[in-house]
Formats: structure tokens, sequence, C-alpha cells
């Protein structure tokens, strides 16, 4: 029955005026078929394959992104520990040298003062001597005036009884 | 056909500038006619796009070069529109079909803009962009429209005709005539603007045969990359409206 229909509809058709614009006939589900053998065609060659490509290279570079990230993370975090540990070891260094220096500080003003006290001791040994010195030379000298007294008075007084 | 043997008065002018309109190759299938002007180039359209997937998959490289790298553009030009239209959850299985909606609608209008088919005689009628046949255009509105229907009756079942209630209830009519009025524009959208542009572009070349019709035939290029994009698109929003979820 519509086999039929089919076929007179077909004849009509080609009874009519072939040709025009609008002219539809076969080639509209000739073409709807080969249309959807095309889609089949390149969703085998063509979107799956490369569809995997970009979804693959999608995962590659998400994954190598996050590992980067996470191993920036870790090099940051050394670089800090780094950080920190030269911070600690250069505060220890300063210490050091602070308490050195305080040492030698310490150990200079002593030394300062102990030579301080040996020239002093010393000084006031030369002085003594010193002193003393000038007691023995006043003594020897008094007692030379002594006699030159002695003498000048004796030849006065000779000068005297004679003249 | 009035037009068509206006046409074919210019037809001494020389072969570029021949336009013969509605005039068909006839093959015969049976009791059925069949345009083989029309399945001549759609084949060789069809030719093209297989020739090129095939060797753009040929040997598949993380690092793409030449075909692979040309072709992924492309893929991911299509995902973007798809996406865009369907959303990023349904998207995926319509790729294939928007996709291939948009690389055979593009490769056959630019074939038709870049190649001189009418170099190659036919006894009768003349080769030209299979978009610029009436069936060709129908065949790939009407598929869009029952992609549709699919995508909604496999969302949601008999619960597609809700679509036709929303967003109120007195839109019923409106939606269906929507039904009818969508492949409808679609089809002749591409037809006539694909049909045009092949003959002013004739036209000019019959009227000025140099120079002249170049601007044309870029803007002629230019409209066929867009006829493409906007059917693709409007098939991906159809299907991605069918598929849209309504809560209320």
């Amino acid at each position: 029955m519509i086999h039929s229909v089919l076929l007179l509809v077909a004849e009509a058709a080609a009874e009519e005026a072939k040709g025009g614009l609008f002219d539809i006939d076969a080639t509209l589900p000739f073409m709807a078929v080969q249309f959807l053998i095309l889609v089949a065609l390149l969703n085998a060659l063509f979107y799956k394959p490369l569809g995997k490509v970009l979804d693959d290279r999608d995962n590659l570079i998400r994954t190598s992104q996050a590992e980067a990230k996470e191993r920036l993370m870790k090099a940051e975090a050394l670089a800090k520990q780094y950080e920190q540990e030269l911070a600690e070891t250069r505060r220890q260094a300063q210490a050091v040298i602070a308490s050195a220096q305080a040492e030698a500080q310490k150990i200079a003003s002593s030394k300062v003062a102990e030579a301080q006290r040996e020239a002093q001791v010393q000084r006031e040994q030369a002085q003594q001597e010193l002193d003393q010195q000038k007691a023995d030379a006043m003594q020897s000298l008094e007692q030379q005036v002594d006699a030159l007294s002695q003498q000048i008075l004796q030849k006065i007084l000779s000068g005297v009884s004679l003249g | 056909m009035t037009i068509g043997t206006m046409f074919n008065l210019l037809t001494y002018a020389s072969p570029l500038a021949e336009l013969e309109v509605g005039k068909q190759f006839y093959w015969h299938l049976g009791n059925f006619n069949i345009h083989g002007q029309v399945l001549l180039t759609s084949w060789f359209v069809i030719g093209l796009l297989v020739i090129v997937s095939v060797l753009a998959t040929r040997k598949v490289q993380m690092v793409p070069s030449g075909v692979q790298n040309l072709m992924e553009y492309a893929l991911e030009f299509i995902r973007d529109l798809t996406k865009a239209q369907i959303g990023e959850k349904e998207y995926r299985p319509w790729v294939p079909f928007i996709g291939t909606l948009f690389l055979f609608i593009f490769v056959c209008n630019w074939s038709g803009a870049l190649i001189p088919w009418k170099l190659i005689h036919l006894p009768e009628g003349e080769l030209a962009a299979p978009t610029s046949d009436i069936n060709t255009t129908i065949a790939l509105a009407l598929l869009t429209s029952l992609a549709y229907f699919y995508a909604g009756f496999r969302k949601k079942g008999l619960g597609y005709f809700g679509n036709y209630v929303q967003p109120v209830a007195f839109m019923i009519p409106f939606k269906i005539i929507e039904d009818f009025t969508k492949p409808l524009s679609l089809s002749f959208r591409l037809f006539g603007n694909i049909l045009a542009d092949e003959l002013v572009v004739a036209v000019l070349v019959f009227l000025v045969p140099l120079f002249v019709p170049l601007p044309v035939m870029a803007l002629g290029l230019f409209t066929s990359a867009i006829q493409a994009l906007i059917f693709a698109t409007l098939a991906a929003a159809y299907i991605g409206e069918a598929m849209e979820e309504h809560h209320d």
C-alpha cells in the first residue's frame, strides 16, 4: 500500500516539469544518509583520535603543572629554611664576634692597667732612687761645706792673729 | 524557468560567467531522481574531509605539527562552539555531529567559492557548492531537527514535552510552530546565502570579467564561513535548548 503510494508520488514527480531552484527529490534523503555516514567516518577518523590527543595533552599539562607547583613549593620551603638557618648562623657569628671582642677588650684593658701599674712602680722606684741620691749628694755637699767653712774660718782666724 | 533562460543567454561570455539556475544533472535511481552535480561535489567534499582527517591522525604526536596542528585547531574550535551552546556537562557526544555540520558546510561553501567547478562540463546543469542546492540544506536542517528531538527525548523522556509549556502554557502553539520554522529557516538561510553569492559573483564576472568581482568574491568567502558557523551554532543551540533543565 505504502509502496504503491510512494510509486505514485514518484511518478507524479517525474511527470512534473523537471528542474527549478526548489526541485526537492531523492537527493535529500541521499544527502542525509551520506552526511550521517560522514559523521560516523569523521567520528572514527578525526574526533575520537584527535580528541584523545587533546585530552591526553590536557592531562599531561595539568599533572606536570601540579608537579611543578609542588616542586616550587618545596623549593620555596627549602629556601626559607636555609634563610632561617643562615640568619641563625649569622646571629651566632655575631655573638661569637661580640664575645671575642669583649674578651679582647678585657684582656687589653687588663694589660694596659698592668703596664700602667708597672710603670708607676718603676717611676716610684726611680723617684726613690733619685731622692736617695739627692739626699746623699746633699749630705756629702754639706760635709764639704762644713770642711770648707772650717778651712775658711781657720784661714781668716790665722790672718787676724798674725795681723 | 525564465531566470534560467536569462542566465543561459549569458553563457557565450566565458565558461566562468556561465550560470545555469535550476538546471539539474539528473541521475535516475529506480523511480527516483537525484541531482548528480550535487552529489559529485559533495563526494569531493567528503573525500577531502576524510583524507585530511586521515592525514591529521596518521601519526599522532604529543607536540602537533602540520595537518595535525590544523585539525586540532579545528577540533578545539568546534569543541568550544559546542561547549558554549550545549554546556560543559552534555556537549561531548554532540561534538561529532555539530563539528561535521560545520566542517561539511564550510568546505562545501568554500569549494563553491574557490574551485572553478564550472570549467568541468556536465551534460546538463553545472557543478557548484552542494549547499547551493535546497536538497542539501533541507537534509542538514531535518537532521538537526531529528537531532534535537533525539537529544530532548533521550535526556528527559516524555518530559521533553514539558518544554512546550515553558515558561507559560500559552506558548504551546508558538513552540509547535518553532519546530517547523527552525529547519525551514536553517535550510533557507544557508541555501539563499550560498546561491545568492554564486549568482552575484557570476553576474559580476559576466559584466566586468576583471578585478571588480574580487571584493565580492572575498565577501563571498566571508559569508560562506559565517554561514557554516551560524548553521553549526544554531544546531548546537537547538540541541542545548532541548536538553535544558527547567527549574520551577
